[in-house]
């Protein structure tokens, strides 16, 4: 059976804008990928359409069938994991090989107090960048 | 309630797939393949037709056709010229075209897409009512098929309700799964 998975450096999963986040993807494919490739990216849930900004992308050259990568990826400024009643905006570390469209996601927290921000009607928060 | 955890939220409305009620797969693709691949999804809004066309393509592209999409949006009469070339650009004799709400077209700029999709292998279209091509699948919709959908997105369905809110929306799913991610945002129970 085919997985992928995604770990950080001791389980954490908020983050300080402008940190680096560490931490290995591994997986084992039945199927040998061409390429394996890491994202950083953000995206929002809600009610309206969908925005999916891919900040960086990380090339995991020549997979193997069976392999644990390190990896460490710098975080931006912004925009900070955020949620209201109509949007969600959330961050993630996505692991993806190809062919096959094999992926993983980990979703994690970009904010200063390392905690999703929660608006309330009326009040707008908007990080740098 | 976050939107991320809305169960009503667009994105997982989306991961639900058109469920063909009265035919199978492999009867609705020999239909098409009798009809020579040029046919139309025919319904109203809210009823499956663009989740259905997505669908069929993904199908046909494991079938081994070269599947190539347009989307006209409400007031849209012409295909302009990024359209035109993600229909149009390089052909191959395998591509076969997906144009989402073609009756929105004016009359020349429909006549001009069937003239040049006769080099495709195909054009299947989605329109609100019959008439441009010969139809392949009239989407419906029923209160049972929405309270499907809304007990497998939220574990729950209350058949009057549901049955009252398809009544409210006639018929349209996609308008009524909004009225509950509304309610679901204020802390209302359906």
């Amino acid at each position: 059976m085919e997985w992928m998975r995604i770990e950080t450096r001791d389980g954490v999963n908020a983050f300080l804008p402008g940190e680096t986040v560490e931490g290995t993807v591994g997986w084992h494919f039945d199927v040998p990928a061409k390429s394996v490739e890491l994202r950083l990216l953000w995206y929002t849930e809600g009610k309206g359409d969908q925005d999916v900004t891919v900040v960086e992308s990380v090339p995991l050259p020549n997979p193997g069938t069976d392999e644990v990568r390190p990896f460490q990826i710098r975080l931006p400024a912004g925009p900070f994991s955020f949620s209201g009643r109509l949007i969600s905006l959330v961050w993630a570390l996505e692991a993806v090989a190809e062919p096959g469209s094999r992926a993983e996601r980990l979703p994690i927290t970009v904010s200063p107090t390392r905690q999703e921000i929660l608006l309330s009607s009326g009040v707008a928060v908007a990080g740098p960048g | 309630m976050r939107a991320r955890d809305n169960p009503f939220a667009v994105q997982r409305v989306h991961a639900i797939r058109y469920r063909l009620a009265g035919v199978t797969w492999e009867e609705l693709l020999e239909r098409l393949a009798a009809l020579d691949f040029r046919a139309a999804l025919v319904g109203p809004h809210g009823h499956g037709k663009t989740t259905l066309l997505e669908d069929l393509g993904a199908r046909l592209a494991e079938r081994g056709f070269q599947i190539r999409t347009a989307t006209l949006r409400q007031g849209e009469r012409r295909l302009g010229p990024v359209r035109h070339a993600a229909l149009f650009g390089d052909p191959g004799p395998r591509d076969l075209l997906l144009v989402d709400g073609a009756e929105q077209l004016d009359p020349l700029s429909w006549w001009t897409l069937r003239l040049r999709s006769r080099a495709a292998a195909g054009l299947v279209v989605t329109s609100h009512r019959p008439g441009l091509l010969p139809v392949l699948h009239e989407c419906r919709t029923t209160p049972e098929l929405l309270a499907e959908i809304v007990a497998e997105l939220s574990g729950a369905a209350d058949g009057e309700e549901i049955a009252e809110l398809f009544g409210r929306h006639r018929g349209d799913l996609r308008l009524a799964l909004r009225e509950l991610y509304d309610a679901r945002s204020r802390g209302a129970l359906l």
